[in-house]
């Protein structure tokens, strides 16, 4: 049985497959992250329960089952050995979809331990600057996508499970910025993330994209010398191509708008807030007007004028009191031009 | 400062020391990521160096395997696709000529090496007509008919010319061609079998003579290179 697809000289065959190396992987992940969640409430009993837990939980499952899904067969080995457009396909599994998971499934206090232990606090906040984290991703993307390493690395099982890794650290890298579990880490501004994401993950991918999907002639030796499934070597290099190219838009472009509008929301509870606090402001500055008028006899709050005994409270609230009432009977809320 | 703020800051205590703090550690992690980009670069250097060597020393290669002794062409007569004699050398004098073993049931050699060799044929704009012949001689006559050869061969160039013969005259032609005898490989339970067969193809030059084979593994972009150069002339060496 072989741990780690890898390309292989017979024809393809749709007679299931597994890999073990993948299933100990994705196993082992599950494993450490329930394990570290279930010794930290162990250890942590006065910890406040977190509502976002069960939600995490379910990203890291998910972002494990996007790994496996990625890397087992059938499109581990398609991709390893048959098709670039499906080699292609991992690629984007892994960046867009098991990376960001994986991230956005750790709590905060599980990637710092993570990192002290590791010792990797420093490079991930290096990494985390998102002009270093747009260079190494895009570094990595076209190093790997080259096709001397392709050729080289599809062809054994460490080769291509390096290459399967490399992929998944250079996701992590990328979304670090926008998803990290340490505030600290993200950009600072949503503006930031969304130009971060524009240019990093969505213009550059373009280049290389475009180079593949118009290239004259096969550029893996691996995909073009492969049995054929379906289309020509030069066919399945153009869909490989079309993926780079405008594959990750669907992803990139979802999770932009979804920061745009979040940020527009916050904008607006903003405003509504500071128009609120202007609000009561001048309320307060009613109040005292009013609390002044009532002194002098010449009320204007709701009732009778000299009605009875009437103050304004420190919110801005004018109280009357009824004559001979101990208690307030009516509190009217001033109103004035600039409160409306 | 909001809650995220504080929620670092409780974060932080729990976790102890940021890296700040601790100048060994910071230092351990700076190295770490040293290492980091100095393997990268390494990767990226590396690619740069092969990448730039291939593009520079290409054109002056020879994609094949260039043999120390050229090889005639085989005198050979057997049965073409529409049932009438080949006589290869007679057929195909003065043309240059690719010579190829297989079968059509080949799961992977045969119908990679023909569709790698028509796509640059198309590319070079190369038909029979222009100085090119494909010939596919099949190694299992059994199962391979004239019909079956002419439509399996059609699937990548209608030009290609598909020969075949008895076991004894396919054995024959393999040992003057001077490629290992195929063999056929044990049926599996539903009576299938598969062979096993020289996987090259000889490239006779117009005088008759080959001087190089191209093994399983030629590129399109390596037939792009030498066909032209095989075509004036050019004798490999």
């Amino acid at each position: 049985m072989r741990w780690w697809c890898a390309a292989v000289d017979a024809p393809w065959s749709w007679v299931p497959r597994p890999y073990i190396g993948v299933w100990i992987l994705c196993g082992a992940l599950l494993a450490l992250y329930f394990r570290s969640r279930a010794v930290y409430r162990r250890d942590h009993p006065d910890a406040p329960a977190d509502p976002k837990d069960r939600r995490r939980a379910v990203w890291f499952v998910l972002g494990t089952g996007f790994l496996w899904v990625a890397s087992d067969w059938p499109l581990g080995a398609l991709g390893a050995g048959y098709l670039s457009a499906v080699h292609m396909l991992q690629y984007m599994l892994y960046t867009l979809g098991a990376a960001p998971l994986l991230l956005m499934g750790m709590p905060e206090w599980m990637l710092r331990n993570l990192l002290r232990h590791t010792r990797l606090d420093t490079a991930y906040r290096l990494v985390a600057n998102p002009v270093v984290a747009a260079l190494l991703f895009n570094l990595v993307l076209i190093a790997t996508h080259a096709p001397v390493s392709v050729d080289a690395l599809r062809s054994t099982q460490v080769g291509s499970f390096a290459l399967d890794m490399v992929w998944l650290l250079s996701g992590i890298i990328l979304w670090t910025p926008v998803v990290s579990p340490l505030p600290e880490r993200q950009a600072r501004s949503a503006p930031a993330k969304l130009v971060y994401l524009f240019l990093a993950a969505a213009v550059v991918p373009m280049i290389p994209g475009g180079f593949i999907a118009f290239s004259p002639e096969p550029l893996y030796g691996t995909y073009e010398l492969a049995p054929r499934i379906g289309p020509s070597a030069l066919e399945d290099q153009q869909m490989a191509g079309v993926i780079m190219k405008v594959g990750n838009l669907p992803v990139i472009w979802t999770v932009m708008a979804v920061i745009w509008f979040r940020w527009y929301e916050r904008d607006q509870a903003d405003v509504r807030r500071r128009r609120d606090a202007r609000r009561v402001a001048a309320a307060r500055a009613s109040g005292e007007r009013l609390s002044t008028r009532a002194t002098r006899g010449t009320a204007t709050a709701d009732g009778p004028a000299g009605a009875g005994p009437a103050g304004a409270d420190p919110a801005g609230t004018a109280t009357v009191t009824a004559p001979g009432a101990s208690a307030p009977v009516a509190t009217a809320v001033p109103s004035g031009p600039d409160l409306n | 400062m909001g809650s995220a703020g504080t929620d670092v800051q409780s974060a932080e205590d729990s976790a102890g020391p940021t890296p700040g703090d601790d100048p060994e550690q910071a230092i351990a992690g700076n190295r770490r990521l040293l290492i980091a980009f100095a393997a990268i670069g390494v990767v990226v250097l590396v690619v740069g160096l092969v990448v730039g060597t291939r593009s520079r020393t290409a054109p002056s290669d020879w994609a094949g395997t260039v043999l120390e002794r050229p090889q005639e062409k085989p005198d050979l007569v057997l049965t073409d696709t529409s049932g009438r004699p080949y006589d290869l050398r007679a057929e195909t004098e003065g043309v240059m000529t690719l010579l190829m073993f297989g079968y059509t049931n080949c799961p992977d050699f045969c119908p990679i090496s023909l569709s790698t060799l028509s796509a640059a044929m198309e590319d070079l704009d190369l038909t029979t007509g222009r100085g090119l012949r494909m010939v596919f001689v099949t190694v299992d006559p059994a199962r391979d008919t004239p019909e079956a050869l002419r439509s399996y061969l059609d699937r990548f160039n209608v030009d290609f010319v598909g020969l075949t013969g008895t076991p004894e005259q396919v054995a024959a032609a393999q040992r003057a061609a001077g490629v290992p005898p195929a063999a056929d490989d044990p049926p599996g339970e539903d009576g299938d079998y598969t062979v096993g067969h020289a996987t090259q193809m000889i490239a006779y030059q117009a005088d008759g003579t080959a001087r190089i084979v191209y093994p399983f593994g030629t590129r399109r972009t390596d037939w792009n290179r030498d066909l032209p150069r095989l075509l004036e002339g050019e004798r490999p060496t």
